[in-house]
């Protein structure tokens, strides 16, 4: 039997294994194989060493997947909070720029109408200075709604399925 | 399985946390078996098997659900495991690994390898004899092949290479291993 045949027969016992070969590759391997001590015994080896590597077995960490479990989860929790926190300093900043560009507006705006009514200066002027405060005030509010929604969401998650 | 990839996108697009416990529980040993194989060392392992599913979990919406959930998590296990190879040496994890560019990676001097000890209590030893001489390239691409049984476009996918490498590393990787198990049965 010529080196050729032995060659084709080592390449097809590989291939089959790694990507599969036609049936008429097939045919021809089982014929050779049929005849060949030699590749018979290199198809038993590239068996028996793909037999060995599926039956290795890894011992896995008991807790490896709970502990990861429970990082995903905190994780999970700090990426829902990072977009609300994005929105209240976005409105912030909105409210804070509105209300600089409006200032003399306002005042102007709160002069007259004291004025008008008869108020003490000490009334309006502080009137502006809660126009100024209400920023805080609105950011203020959103922080307690969204801290409400954070406490009903824990309870609910504490809560036995 | 495209429906089931699709919903599994939309999940993870979600970042349901309850998608992601099954997912931890459904891929552990496969993701834990395939850390072991590229880093040969446990703790490490551990630490990137965290940080795979800490990833997943930020990087969710870039699974289209068009491929195999099992190809997309191992190749973000390894991208990892490259950066962290990139950090420690400043060279990707092929260039350490491929023996054709190169000297084969070579895990610290430890003795017996820490790969060694976390298979040794469950398999035989000549096969762990044999696993710990193949090059880390050539060990990622045989348990992708024949125990994950993924297919060799998904195996390239993983590693980010043209399919004629994983056919040729398959190939190389395969003769080493019947090879060192005949030398040491012989």
């Amino acid at each position: 039997m010529s080196q050729e045949l032995h060659t084709r027969a080592e390449q097809l016992i590989a291939q089959e294994r790694v990507e599969g070969i036609l049936p008429a590759d097939q045919h021809w391997l089982r014929q050779h194989l049929a005849e060949c001590p030699s590749c018979t015994s290199r198809a038993a080896a590239t068996e028996q060493a793909l037999r060995s590597l599926r039956s290795l077995s890894v011992p896995f960490p008991k807790t490896l997947a709970s502990r990861t479990q429970f990082r995903v989860r905190l994780r999970a929790q700090q990426l829902r909070a990072e977009p609300r926190w994005r929105m209240v300093w976005a409105a912030c900043g909105v409210s804070w720029a509105f209300g600089a560009a409006t200032a003399p507006y306002v005042w102007r705006g709160l002069e007259w109408a004291g004025h008008r009514i008869g108020l003490p200066n000490i009334i309006w002027e502080l009137g502006f200075g809660l126009w100024w405060a209400l920023p805080a005030a609105v950011v203020a509010v959103i922080l307690m709604i969204d801290n409400v929604g954070r406490s009903s969401e824990s309870a609910w998650k504490r809560q036995p399925n | 399985m495209a429906d089931d990839t699709k919903s599994l996108a939309l999940g993870l697009k979600r970042r349901d946390p309850d998608l992601l416990d099954a997912l931890i529980e459904q891929y552990q040993y496969r993701l834990f078996r395939y850390l072991l194989y590229i880093t040969g060392n446990r703790e490490r392992a551990e630490d990137f098997f965290q940080e795979t599913w800490i990833r997943v979990l930020e990087r969710g919406h870039q699974y289209d659900g068009k491929s195999k959930f099992e190809a997309w998590l191992f190749s973000i296990a390894r991208h990892l495991v490259i950066d962290w190879q990139r950090q420690k040496k400043a060279q990707s994890l092929d260039a350490l690994t491929n023996p054709d560019e190169g000297a084969p990676m070579e895990f610290p001097g430890d003795d017996p390898s820490p790969l060694h000890l976390v298979l040794t209590n469950e398999s035989d030893a000549t096969v762990q004899a044999s696993l710990e001489k193949l090059p880390a390239i050539y060990r990622e691409v045989l348990l992708l092949r024949f125990q994950e049984e993924l297919g060799l476009v998904e195996i390239a996918t993983v590693l980010s290479a043209p399919l004629s490498t994983v056919k040729s590393r398959l190939y190389r990787g395969l003769e080493d291993l019947r090879l060192l198990l005949a030398g040491a049965t012989a």
